[in-house]
């Protein structure tokens, strides 16, 4: 189980880096924390002619708010570690979904080098922080020689470990709004082996207004489709309740029209299955934290 | 053929004790020698090119860019490997012909069709990419009970039929005791393949000597000491000029016995190119197409008892799996066949067993090696029928339980348990485990809508095999019917009173050095760190089976001993002739040997040591210089089986015995079992070393969570192809599946072994499966689940209780 | 082939100036190039943990990395551990004490993960050893043992940080 030989490129410049994109395209590779993707070189599943260091870019490795009041938004650039993101004083005050769904991703030692937009960007239909980055409404930040642009998560990724990337872009960060008001997020999973993939996950953040209804609601799911995807079907259902009763009805939805992967951990109609208890029990916990914050367990 | 424990008049000193560990540092610092790390001058790595298809027969095969890669030094294919080495050699009496590189047609998904040595493993799987095979793809058999219809496709045509073998035998009167019980159980079970997954996989060197037509083979095999003959036969090398060599092995479970498809491989491609070759498996290797996959059966079973819970009689019918290839036939049924009434006086067994094959990789030997699900059906029946009866689960189990009074006790297949004292166990099991505690604990978390369950079970664990579990299924036709399981220990006192051990076992992952250290020390008075142990290579004629079947501690002491006592007799009359008295009246204490009664007349080991080596005086009879022995131990209690099999003779009569009682919780919503605490009581006999037995059983327990919970070897359906190709689908438990264990032991020691031993490998794996299976039973009750099918998934949990609430409404 | 990256790198100790091929893994540089063979390879694809080395202070899966990424690290295996003399590590000899090892196989990367947690958390608990040990699979032990080894180490290393300190003092 040996890799198929490439060129290393290990640039000291974006642009550098940018350039060795528009070059190779498609033989090339983005090398992050490389949790993923030498796994799959050491399997020969993907042989790349170039691969592409980014370890040594500067700058790339930024963590801290920007935006409006210098403040609205929690920046993660692409060689930030997910040990790093989780252990953020940052991240946990402003996008305490990030950690809970990163302190879920495999173990330290691999979160010590893997990266979150290593994660987001090989968009794993099961993996943990891309359903996150998606229930943060979170925005994906993508260079390439000529250009620069900003995706939304929900148009990022498009199907099992497929994203709108082009050959010659890499992500080089990723945007989250910083939690507001009264908020509760949650993450819960089920997996066969502590710190595995997920058969499937759910996160959920929730939002309540003075009146102590649902006034803001996204739900996200790993494991339960062809891609991480937004649960809008659960999310109307549950804008305006006021009772976490009313949560495991909204979540009988969550699994209607998608098209799970099957695999050997899990049938199609089992993620389903899945998909429903996970998203109920989402809820009732960012529910109760959005309402009483040392609410930390599901209810 | 029986040898009895002469009484035990003073107390030992190391046996017993848990001394250091003498293999530890080198393993902790890297220096052990596993086969990796064998580095020859000019060596080559091998690659192997494995077919994706279940069943396809080889249309053609391409090799020439391959080979034109630049570091590529050879690449074979079934038929130009056939030019160098032989089919594997089989202990099945039927025509199934297994090579380690399929010519012609591939029978399983992972099958090897060509493999490469190159400079460098890379280079040598870049070749591996280069070769161009074209298949024309076969139905492919995945359905064991599909596979026995007489239209579905032959696995192979040399077979009138996919049932590879079918026998059913009677002991003692079971349709009487069927017609006379007035309770008769029956439940079906599915216990799937699970593989021994070790973390090092097999691999070996091999260096063949082209002008001395000799062959040197570095592995981590088992058998090298004990079966060489049927390496050099593969190898196409005289026996007397196979050199087999063992390195530390990390790791085995009765996965590396043989490992005669790795060794054919690097034999072949040794031969092929006149260098030594390295082949190891990679991960990818070891999951689809290394002989480590354990039993994968169908039971349909039924237990007959009085009005009273007394039972009378078994029946279990079995459809066993066993893949593409029969190379080791039906031995894993040979070992069930050992204790299927386990700890219960049932008087009567039907056994009806049908092999069948298909297009999976081929069953090997997997730690527990058939009494694993044989404890599973027979514990899922007990615990049924006390559900059924109305009697406590615990109660039934005590009515049954063979009577300390009544050891030796034969059972109807015609084995011996030894020794045992079932009772006490279960109840200093119910002990430790503060059952009631756990009861309220249970009763409260239901209020709150959670799943406590308690389990239970009471199981054997057979140890120190004899051969004739092979082969005894068989009749006349069986092709080897071996009686032999040899363990063999040199021992030498050198000139300057230094005792060496040379033992024919490897070094497995157990702990020969550190037994062969305590029990030298024991027979000497001296220091267990005082003796040197080292391995054996083939040609030292210190014969050996080695580990399995939970024999090695068993032979190992015996053969140690034997070795011991031979030359510390012989410096004990070297003394005795040194200090001019009667050997009877000079005795071995601490290492010195003295006169008895008489202080301050005595010698020291290198005193004897050096007059032993250099100064024969001539003057005692017979007596040559110099102070070595070997001594070989077989079997302590073996009997042959009947002609008819009425009576399969003692092959398994060192019976150990556990209670196991863990504690799960259930979500039934996901299906997600967590084990909250494990209690276990266990008798091996004597302990040897508890530290080391402990670590035995704990390392069992967890592999039976693992067997209980998440192991699971999956073929896709319709085209067979292998869903669990690496560790990331195949799930080995890891830290966080593993509960508190609570280890106590009882002590039965055994009338038939050296000093009492009895064995402790398997007994974690052969009884936690089932005892976890019925804690969730019991967490489940409410819904009315019963567990029948291992691993229980969080998918087949949820299922269950789908399926047990539709049944209710 | 592609052109050979260069590496300067330290391992255990010892500066290396080396022209690897960029497809080497460190796992493979470590056994092969350096002869330091302690490295074990379990299943090459990140999941049983056996590989685990530190670098630059990192518990890191050597499978995992590439030697051409790590041009100015410094990398200590299982072969750093024990004095030449023979004196084991307080990790190696909590794991004897502990009989926290039996094949030894996996046993250089549990030495090694456990090592760098306890250069962090100096008392770690389970959750502690779990998090940073728990993807490190051992087929033989049941794990109990190793738990009890990475908690029997921690209590050497603080006695011999607490002598050393005494020592000084003195």
């Amino acid at each position: 189980m040996k890799p198929a030989p490439f060129e290393y490129a290990g640039p000291r410049e974006l642009d550098e880096a940018l350039d060795l994109l528009a070059e190779h395209g498609d033989d090339a590779r983005v090398l992050a924390g490389g949790q993923s993707l030498v796994r799959l070189m050491n399997a020969r599943q993907v042989s790349p002619a170039v691969v592409v260091d980014i370890n040594r870019v500067p700058g790339l490795d930024t963590l801290g708010l920007f935006g409006d009041n210098g403040s609205s938004t929690l920046r993660l650039g692409a060689t930030v570690r997910q040990r790093t993101s989780e252990l953020s004083d940052e991240v946990a005050a402003h996008a305490p979904l990030l950690a809970e769904a990163g302190a879920q991703v495999a173990h330290a030692p691999v979160r010590a080098r893997g990266t979150v937009v290593g994660s987001v960007a090989f968009a794993d239909p099961s993996a943990e922080l891309p359903a996150a980055l998606l229930a943060l409404d979170g925005l994906v930040k993508v260079r390439s020689r000529a250009a620069e642009r900003t995706v939304a998560a929900d148009d990022f990724f498009t199907g099992p470990f497929r994203t709108s990337l082009a050959p010659d872009e890499m992500v080089v960060a990723v945007d989250v709004p910083v939690a507001t008001g009264r908020t509760g997020s949650a993450f819960v999973e089920l997996t066969r082996r502590h710190g595995d993939l997920p058969v499937c996950g759910a996160a959920a953040v929730v939002g309540v207004g003075d009146d102590g209804r649902v006034s803001h609601v996204r739900v996200a799911l790993c494991g339960a489709d062809e891609r991480p995807v937004r649960v809008p079907a659960v999310e109307a259902a549950v804008l305006g309740a006021d009772d976490p009763a009313a949560f495991t009805e909204a979540a009988a939805v969550a699994a209607d029209g998608t098209s799970p992967i099957p695999s050997c951990h899990g049938s199609a109609d089992f993620r389903r299955h899945l998909a429903r208890v996970l998203t109920a029990r989402a809820l009732r916990t960012a529910f109760a934290r959005a309402t009483s914050p040392k609410e930390t367990t599901d209810a | 053929m029986s040898t009895v424990e002469e009484p035990r008049t003073e107390a030992r000193r190391w046996v017993g004790q848990s001394v250091p560990r003498k293999e530890d540092p080198k393993l902790l610092t890297g220096r052990a020698g596993f086969i990796g790390d064998v580095v020859l001058p000019g060596m080559l790595h091998g690659a192997v090119l494995r077919s994706p298809h279940a069943h396809a027969r080889i249309v053609s095969i391409d090799t020439s860019e391959a080979e034109a890669l630049p570091g590529v030094v050879v690449v074979l294919t079934g038929a130009t490997a056939a030019e160098h080495v032989d089919p594997m050699p089989a202990f099945c009496a039927e025509p199934v012909e297994q090579r380690a590189i399929a010519v012609e047609r591939v029978r399983y998904p992972g099958e090897a069709v060509a493999a490469v040595a190159a400079t460098d493993r890379y280079v040598a799987e870049d070749a591996c990419e280069r070769i161009r095979v074209e298949y024309e793809v076969l139905p492919a058999l995945v359905d064991p009970v599909a596979a026995m219809d007489p239209s579905a496709t032959r696995v192979h045509e040399t077979l009138d039929s996919n049932i590879v073998f079918h026998r059913s035998l009677d002991w003692g009167e079971v349709d009487a005791d069927l017609a006379r019980a007035h309770t008769v159980v029956r439940s079906s079970a599915r216990w799937h393949r699970m593989g021994a997954h070790p973390i090092e996989t097999a691999g070996a060197v091999a260096s063949w000597d082209p002008f001395g037509q000799s062959m040197t083979v570095y592995s981590n095999s088992n058998f090298i000491n004990f079966l060489p003959w049927a390496f050099a036969g593969i190898l196409r090398v005289s026996t007397n000029r196979l050199r087999m060599i063992p390195c530390a092995v990390g790791g085995s479970f009765g996965s590396k016995h043989l490992i005669t498809k790795v060794i054919s491989i690097t034999g072949a491609l040794s031969k092929a190119c006149g260098r030594p070759v390295q082949y190891l498996e990679d991960r990818a290797d070891n999951v689809a197409a290394n002989d480590n996959v354990g039993c994968d059966r169908i039971y349909d079973a039924e237990l007959a008892l009085a009005e009273d819970g007394e039972m009378l009689g078994l029946v279990l019918r079995i459809i066993d799996d066993y893949g593409a290839y029969f190379q080791f036939a039906h031995g894993q049924h040979g070992n069930a066949v050992a204790q299927p009434v386990g700890p219960y006086r049932i008087g009567s067994v039907r056994y009806d067993v049908s092999c069948v094959l298909t297009n999976k990789v081929q069953q090997g030997f997997f730690r527990g090696a058939g009494a694993d699900p044989g404890n599973f059906i027979l514990e899922r029946l007990v615990d049924k029928a006390a559900l059924e009866m109305g009697i406590d689960r615990v109660e039934l189990r005590r009515r049954n339980f063979v009577q300390p009074d009544q050891f030796p006790y034969k059972i109807p297949t015609g084995n011996i348990y030894d020794s045992g004292d079932y009772e006490a166990v279960l109840d200093r099991a119910l002990e430790i485990a503060g059952l009631d505690g756990w009861r309220t604990e249970q009763e409260r978390l239901r209020a709150e809508g959670r799943y406590l369950g308690i389990g239970l079970a009471t199981c054997q664990e057979r140890s120190g095999y004899n051969a004739s579990e092979w082969w005894f299924l068989y009749g006349d036709e069986a092709p080897l019917p071996a009686t032999s399981t040899p363990e063999s220990c040199k021992i030498d006192v050198d000139a300057m009173g230094g005792v060496r051990a040379t033992i024919g076992c490897p070094l497995w992952g157990n702990s020969p050095e550190t037994v062969v250290g305590q029990v030298v020390a024991e027979e000497f008075g001296i220091d267990p760190s005082a003796v040197s142990v080292v391995y054996a290579d083939s040609t030292s004629g210190a014969i050996s089976a080695g580990p399995g079947g939970s024999r090695v501690t068993i032979m190992l002491s015996g053969a140690t001993r034997g070795a011991a006592r031979t030359v510390r007799d012989k410096m004990v009359r070297v003394a005795a002739s040194a200090m001019e008295m009667d050997p009877e009246d000079v005795e071995c204490v601490d290492g010195v040997f003295r006169a008895k009664g008489v202080p301050g007349t005595s010698m020291t080991m290198a005193e004897v040591g050096m007059r032993a080596h250099l100064f024969n005086d001539g003057t005692s009879e017979a007596e040559s210089s110099g102070l070595v022995a070997v001594h070989t131990y077989d079997h302590p209690y073996f009997t042959p089986p009947t002609d008819d099999r009425s009576d399969l003779g003692a092959f398994y009569p060192m019976v150990s015995h556990a209670c196991h009682i863990p504690i799960v919780e259930v979500d039934p919503e996901t299906g997600e079992v967590t084990l909250r605490a494990y209690y276990v009581v266990n008798d091996c006999g004597t302990v040897m070393n508890p530290a080391l037995v402990e670590g035995q059983v704990v390392g069992g327990i967890v592999l039976g969570i693992g067997a209980a919970l998440m192991e699971e070897y999956r073929y896709g359906a319709d085209d067979g192809a292998l869903e669990t190709p690496t560790l990331r689908e195949y799930l080995l438990p890891s830290m966080h599946e593993v509960p508190e264990i609570v280890l106590e032991h009882l002590e039965t020691p055994s009338p038939f072994t050296t000093y009492g031993v009895k064995g402790a490998g398997e007994g974690g794996r052969l009884v936690a499966p089932t005892a976890i299976a019925s804690a969730v039973d019991d967490a489940l009750r409410p819904f009315g689940v019963w567990v029948d099918e291992l691993p229980m998934t969080p998918e087949r949990v949820v299922g269950m209780i789908a399926d047990a609430r539709g049944d209710q409404r | 082939m592609p052109d050979k990256v260069r590496v300067r790198i330290t391992v255990n100790g010892a500066r290396h100036d080396l022209l690897v091929e960029p497809r080497t893994l460190l796992a493979d540089l470590l056994r092969g190039d350096l002869a330091l063979a302690g490295t074990h390879l379990g299943c090459e694809q990140g999941v049983c943990g056996a590989c685990t080395v530190i670098v630059d202070d990192v518990a890191t899966r050597s499978c995992l990395v590439f030697a051409a990424q790590l041009d100015g690290s410094s990398v200590r295996t299982v072969e750093s551990l024990a004095a030449a003399d023979g004196t084991l590590h307080p990790v190696q000899r909590a794991f004897t004490q502990e009989h926290g090892l039996q094949c030894g196989f996996c046993t250089p990367g549990m030495l090694m993960a456990a090592c760098e947690l306890l250069e962090r958390v100096p008392e770690p608990g389970r959750e502690d050893i779990e998090e940073s040990m728990g993807g490190n699979l051992c087929r033989c032990t049941g794990y109990q043992n190793i738990v009890r080894s990475v908690n029997a180490a921690g209590r050497l290393m603080a006695d011999r940080t607490s002598s050393e300190q005494s020592g000084v003092r003195a």
